[in-house]
């Protein structure tokens, strides 16, 4: 391996005294794999003494551990448009850094990708970056995002759209969204809603709660999101007659409201998915007053939050626009029914949310900043540190960054296809991490243009070793 | 916000302040003050606010000589910058950099280069290379002032931000009540109007409650909003040490019932455009300081208003002049509070922020 480049085929390479995760299998346990020439060779999992002797020698959950290459649905990669803030090359970098080797990104770029000429550029500007991480492409519901009239949604289809969405902003007329969700049920793809009322939110600036009374914060409402998420699920309700193959798929939902309408919708038989992201799982609103401490830790016995001011949780300067981000940091009730809803499948994915955005942006007043978390080189840190805490097993949370969002994205789900797990004589795809090892999250330690992370000077878990997509190098620890 | 831990207590070439006048070659006498800037009063303990009112005291025995101009801030450059139109506390503070001899700079943020698209970081960074020493600043926009510090290797004096602080009002505030009622615990002191939108207000929940007064805020249910949840979160002794808790209700007479001061907050038209009330003559009808309602309160209830006031919407004209109205008491005792902080604050070591801490 030491010579090796990102970009080149793994001509060998052997991981034994790790701990394997096939959500496919849907099983963990010690092990060993062997990738030659690329492919995934041999899989071998031990059983009784030999997998003692393997636990007992470091190989258990909490040393070395091999799953299948990570999938992000939700990224921005601010190419073409924003390239200050991030570059496809960059992203896909920062993407591989994180252990995914599948990632889709949203069509908010500048243009938008509404009609297939975008998507070429993308396409290009990957193929020129010599990553082996497959980028998979989002295309927009309407032209220029303005919510007026279709993109060309099967134009886009046609060119591969894996999803289509307006992200960072709603589809906002319910007669748009209807016949969105009727034309695209016509093509058998997903629509990715970004669930907000931007009525109740005009000028909201942060989690409408205790926190932002305190810190004079223009307050954004939870109802914003839960009427937008029921609104939506009733417009779907109303197109499955015409089209019984539309299907819904709520992103980044933080509420406990949303996820119960969710929840609901799902018994009841309708064709919805939602993911989640690491930051509304794991941080809370009390981090824009300068609290750094896990949604876990921020609540008492009762689940009722704590009082960061009456608890002196402050060790970060208040107002830090790297908290700023839409839907907002939640209050530690919220991100406690975020994580339940992982936990209980309610929620198919983990997404980052990927919001790259260049300092200039994020250097300014809160109210005037820009919205947006890195979240592609944290997420596994901040999950592992949810498993840490007995908040979640490993093999949920894999799942829910591999099958679960292959799931989502239905009958298109790249190359790979929806089976995402440890298959011998197939192409490897897989991430190598120590779990029992951290790394400082630094300006320097991303590989991502973006640096705007709440988590920037803090030790996360789960230290990414290796990254192999397609049986290429996509990202090697220096270290390793 | 927070103080500064490990930061040199010292105040560092500043005489005692009663010999402020004459005596500023004297050895420095140590000030048990912490804080480099003054951005928001919920970091200030007890002893904080104890040592701002005493520093009062010898500033109003200042402007009550014959020449109110003392030379401590001598040399001393402190910046004004207003983004936001304000006469009252902006010369407030101009006066009071001046009886204190600094050298003033006075920026109308529309007449800079804001209007140009300059950053607030740019703008600060060309105030300080421009010799700055303190600034003194004025800002539409919620914790802009924090932001200001963690660029200025100088002071920041919040002169106003958004919705959240405007510290030197509270002060004034606090110092006007004490100066009236002494000791103010278990005292009924009445916010009276739009506290969704106001830092005196939310200012005046943290100075009010330290001091271990019987706080109530009152006004019509759109615009207590996210009060609820805050007086929530410190009901039961919940709330940080030394904060009593306080009251929140849409109920004028239960809250004006035996007060002792009531402060009456502006209410501006546009709440009305924004259709969060109905009309003025409704508030007015409902939640006007009037003398009827005010009969409710003790005899001698002290009426306050932070200004500018509009006089028959949340305040009756005849009630503005009683003689416990202290309303220019509060202008008076404005001067003196920030001739109070600029001396506290300039006696505080300039240079990064130690390690570890944060900038209170």
């Amino acid at each position: 391996m030491a010579e090796m480049r990102v970009g080149e085929t793994v001509k060998l390479l052997e991981i034994s005294r790790a701990w394997l995760v096939d959500p496919v299998a849907g099983r963990e346990g010690p092990g060993e794999v062997v990738v030659r020439d690329g492919i995934l060779e041999a899989v071998t999992w031990l059983e009784g003494d030999e997998a003692d002797a393997a636990r007992a020698e470091g190989g258990g959950p909490g040393g070395i551990v091999v799953a299948p290459g990570l999938l992000d649905i939700h990224v921005h990669l601010r190419e073409p448009g924003n390239e200050d803030a991030e570059t496809v090359a960059s992203g896909l970098a920062a993407a591989a850094h994180g252990g995914f080797t599948t990632v889709c990104a949203m069509p908010n770029t500048t243009p938008a990708a509404d009609e297939p000429g975008v998507f070429a550029r993308v396409r290009a500007a990957a193929a020129a970056s010599g990553s082996p991480v497959e980028l998979l492409l989002h295309g927009a519901v309407t032209v220029g995002r303005g919510g007026e009239r279709l993109a060309a949604l099967g134009e886009l289809a046609d060119a591969g759209a894996v999803g289509f969405s307006d992200d960072g902003s709603p589809v906002q007329s319910p007669v748009i969204l209807r016949n969105a969700l009727l034309y695209l049920g016509m093509l058998g793809l997903p629509l990715f809603e970004h669930v907000e009322d931007p009525a109740l939110t005009a000028g909201a600036e942060a989690n409408e709660g205790y926190v932002a009374s305190v810190l004079g914060l223009k307050g954004w409402p939870a109802a914003a999101e839960v009427a937008a998420a029921q609104r939506a699920i009733a417009v779907l309700a109303a197109v499955l007659p015409d089209a019984p193959a539309a299907r819904l798929h709520l992103t980044h939902l933080s509420t406990a409201g949303a996820l119960d309408a969710v929840r609901r919708a799902k018994a009841a038989g309708l064709p919805v998915t939602c993911d989640v992201t690491p930051h509304h799982l794991g941080f809370t609103d009390e981090w824009v007053a300068g609290s750094r401490r896990w949604a876990w830790e921020a609540v008492d016995d009762d689940g009722i939050a704590r009082d960061p001011w009456a608890d002196r949780a402050f060790v970060a300067h208040p107002y830090a626009t790297s908290c700023k981000v839409n839907p907002p940091l939640r209050a530690a009730e919220d991100a406690a029914a975020v994580l339940a809803a992982l936990v209980d499948g309610t929620a198919d994915a983990v997404a980052t949310d990927h919001a790259p955005h260049a300092q200039v942006d994020k250097e300014a007043e809160f109210g005037l900043a820009a919205n947006g978390i890195c979240g592609l080189e944290t997420a596994l840190g901040v999950l592992l540190a949810a498993v840490a805490a007995g908040r979640l097993t490993l093999a949920r949370a894999i799942e829910a960054l591999t099958t679960g969002p292959a799931r989502v994205l239905g009958g298109r789900p790249g190359r790979r296809g929806a089976a995402r797990g440890l298959v011998e004589g197939e192409p490897a795809d897989l991430v190598v991490f120590d779990a029992g090892e951290t790394w400082a999250v630094t300006p320097a330690a991303l590989a991502s243009r973006g640096k705007n992370t709440p988590l920037l000077g803090r030790e996360l878990p789960g230290r990414v070793l290796l990254t192999v997509a397609d049986g290429r190098l996509a990202h090697r620890d220096a270290e390793a | 916000m927070r103080a500064v831990e490990g930061a040199g207590a010292a105040a560092r070439g500043a005489g005692p302040v009663e010999g402020a006048g004459t005596a500023t070659t004297e050895p420095a006498t140590e000030l048990p003050w912490h804080h480099r800037h003054l951005l928001d009063v919920d970091g200030l303990s007890a002893a904080d606010i104890a040592l701002v009112m005493k520093t009062t005291d010898a500033m109003k025995e200042i402007l009550a000589r014959p020449i109110t101009k003392v030379p401590v801030l001598r040399g001393r450059n402190v910046t004004i910058i207003f983004y936001e139109a304000s006469t009252r506390t902006r010369v407030s503070f101009e006066v009071a950099a001046k009886n204190l001899s600094a050298d003033v700079v006075n920026i109308a943020a529309s007449a800079s280069s804001v209007t140009k698209g300059e950053s607030l970081v740019d703008t600060i960074r060309t105030i300080e290379a421009l010799g700055a020493h303190m600034i003194v600043m004025r800002h539409g926009t919620s914790g802009a002032p924090y932001l200001a510090a963690e660029v200025f290797s100088g002071s920041v004096l919040n002169g106003g931000d958004g919705w959240h602080a405007h510290p030197s009002q509270a002060l004034l505030d606090l110092y006007t009540m004490r100066a009236h009622l002494g000791d103010l615990r278990g005292r009924k002191v009445v916010i009276l109007g739009d506290v969704l939108h106001s830092r005196v207000a939310r200012s005046n929940v943290w100075t009010l409650t330290a001091m271990g007064a019987d706080l109530w805020i009152c006004g019509p249910t759109p615009i207590l909003r996210g009060f609820d949840a805050w007086a929530a979160r410190w009901a039961n002794g919940r709330g940080p040490g030394g904060h009593a808790g306080f009251t929140v209700t849409s109920d004028i007479d239960a809250a004006l019932a035996d007060a002792d001061v009531v402060m009456a907050l502006r209410l501006q038209r546009e709440r009305m455009d924004a259709g969060l009330l109905p009309s003025l003559r409704e508030y007015a009808a409902r939640f006007g300081l009037t003398r009827e309602r005010l009969a409710a309160a003790k005899p001698d209830a002290l009426v306050m208003h932070p200004g500018p006031m509009n006089e028959g919407v949340e305040i009756a004209p005849d009630v503005a002049v009683l003689d416990r109205s202290v309303i220019t008491e509060q202008v008076t005792n404005g001067v003196a509070v920030r001739m109070a902080l600029l001396y506290l604050l300039s006696g505080v070591h300039a240079g990064g922020f130690p390690e570890g801490s944060i900038g209170g």
